[in-house]
């Protein structure tokens, strides 16, 4: 199992205090980003690889400053926003994203990391996997992609991807179902082994 | 393992540790942002335009959206615009955009497309031979293309063209409204047939379609028999191949040779071909050469309404960027055989009722 890699900090000030201490002191913003950045990295070099995501990634803060003040302080963990506006940055990179996923279908093994120990069972299904589930990802549509990925990859929840794309959950749910759909569907067809819930 | 496990894996596979000299860097990126908020106040940061210029990719798109502004304003700055429907319109009720298509066969486009001066184009009845009405949903997630058979008849209201001329109403083919009156009388007459409030209007010249097809280099189409079409001079082999402009042309309008001969037959390879179509314009962005061709070709044949100016029509094209190709559904007003011409059609006045209350309340 892949370490979930997006908790919020169980210490210290919560996000809300610190975005509402930078309306005065712009310098306590520092702390968020201390907090999140390695996060949100991850997050962009799995979609757009590690040279895409440095650049995304103080992009995001720099948006996400500049907009402290639009803050909704009904809320005290700041990842679905920042998550918000990550997922419109990578909106320009749609087509870079498809053709990195399409890339992958093409080479397998390449980009592969050390893996640990315990991720080896998985990985291997999720290599032999890898060409379908690829292109399954470069196919779906971008807004579908978003909501898959934020809550596969992102760890968000439901309410948190809708509260970071600013629509409704219900819209969350139909287009992880569809996405979802796709992904089975492509894998099914493929691996004998997968079984269906 | 479900699917959701295999995912994770994957992002597993695909990820990558910041090192501690890149989130440096833009840590400090971040913090001269801080500083500089102190002493210059609120700048009010708008979305940065473009992501910091990383190879080809980004260059590709740069270019491809620099040719688009430039061809663009030159589309819509060519003076005859298309003028929209006074006096009473139906309501806007929501966000949904409905545009009005038309596709015309005017000899006179070929000719200004040849670079002959033919004066005013509305004084050369051209024909609309393909009428559609192309319908956003307010959440831009759908793309609903209906077809509107140009053999319907249909009880026009009256109307009055570009020069003043009143045209009184009667039962008569839906196109004729555009021959007479040019887009603007069309336009009123789809509005209060449908009751459908639409935005836009659009006139492509169908011979300039032709260079479309040519600077997008051809179009796909398998034929499931040979066909040899003098009418639209035309001749082609059975199976899979790739038609040039002209070819393209011809099969679009081929009606005897190919199918049943029917409008309706006509209208559903039309609509094959527009989504092939669309399909590979859409592809284009990653080859800004030929985009630059194609919007050239587009901006010879094309003539739409004032309101659809550079502003909305980008707005268009950033609210659809992520409607999947998938969500384009193509349909036709519902007609049957008609009562007082067999060779025309009237509309299924019940179900195209339906139809059209379906694009008024956004629920197609």
């Amino acid at each position: 199992m892949v370490p979930t890699m997006t908790a919020p900090p169980t210490t210290g000030t919560c996000d809300r205090d610190l975005v509402r201490e930078s309306w005065t002191r712009p310098e306590a913003f520092a702390a968020l980003f201390d907090r999140y950045a390695g996060m949100l990295y991850r997050y962009v070099s799995r979609r757009l690889g590690p040279e895409t995501a440095e650049d995304l990634v103080g992009e995001t803060f720099l948006v996400a400053f500049d907009r402290r003040r639009r803050y909704d302080l009904a809320y005290a963990d700041a990842r679905p926003w920042l998550f918000g506006i990550v997922t419109k940055l990578l909106s320009r990179h749609h087509r870079t994203e498809a053709a990195r996923y399409r890339a992958l279908r093409r080479s397998p093994g390449e980009g592969v990391v050390e893996n640990p120990a315990d991720r080896v069972a998985a990985e291997v299904t999720a290599l032999a996997c890898r060409p379908v589930l690829a292109e399954a990802l470069a196919g779906l549509p971008p807004r579908d992609r978003d909501v898959l990925l934020l809550i596969a990859w992102g760890d968000l929840s439901y309410e948190e991807t809708a509260r970071s794309l600013g629509v409704p959950v219900g819209t969350v749910r139909s287009r992880l179902n569809r996405a979802r759909r796709r992904i089975r569907a492509a894998l099914g067809e493929t691996n004998p082994m997968h079984e269906e819930e | 393992m479900d699917d959701l496990t295999t995912l994770r894996a994957l992002g597993g596979e695909l990820e990558h540790e910041p090192s501690a000299a890149a989130l440096d860097g833009q840590r400090r990126r971040l913090l001269g942002a801080l500083d500089g908020s102190l002493d210059g106040g609120r700048r009010g940061r708008r979305w940065p335009r473009r992501p910091g210029a990383r190879g080809a990719v980004t260059l590709a798109l740069a270019a491809a959206a620099t040719a688009a502004v430039l061809v663009v304003p030159n589309l819509l700055l060519r003076g005859h615009e298309v003028p929209s429907p006074v006096g009473a319109r139906p309501v806007k009720a929501n966000e949904a955009i409905n545009v009005l298509v038309a596709g015309t066969d005017g000899q006179a486009g070929a000719r200004r497309s040849r670079g002959e001066d033919v004066g005013d184009p509305r004084a050369n009845a051209a024909r609309a031979d393909t009428l559609l009405l192309v319908h956003l949903s307010a959440d831009r997630e759908r793309v609903s293309v209906i077809s509107i058979p140009r053999d319907s008849m249909v009880l026009v209201p009256p109307c009055s063209s570009p020069a003043g001329k009143t045209v009184p109403a009667r039962i008569e083919m839906i196109n004729a409204s555009f021959a007479e009156g040019g887009m603007a009388c069309l336009w009123k007459r789809v509005e209060t047939l449908t009751g459908v409030r639409v935005d836009h209007a659009v006139e492509v010249d169908f011979s300039g379609f032709k260079g479309m097809v040519d600077a997008i280099g051809g179009i796909e189409v398998t034929l499931p028999s040979p066909v040899e079409d003098r009418q639209a001079k035309v001749r082609l082999p059975k199976g899979r191949q790739v038609l040039n402009g002209d070819q393209a042309l011809g099969y679009v309008r081929v009606r005897y040779s190919l199918g049943d001969g029917s409008d309706l037959e006509r209208i559903g390879r039309q609509q094959r071909f527009m989504a092939s179509l669309a399909r590979k314009a859409a592809g284009l962005t990653s080859d800004p050469v030929r985009l630059a061709a194609f919007l050239g070709e587009a901006a010879k044949s094309v003539k739409a309404d004032r309101g659809l100016d550079l502003a909305t029509l980008r707005a268009i094209a950033e609210s659809l960027d992520g409607t999947a190709p998938g969500s384009v559904e193509f349909l036709t007003v519902p007609v049957r055989p008609s009562a007082v011409d067999p060779m025309r059609l009237d509309w299924d006045r019940a179900a195209a009722s339906r139809l059209f209350a379906k694009v008024r309340d956004d629920t197609l």
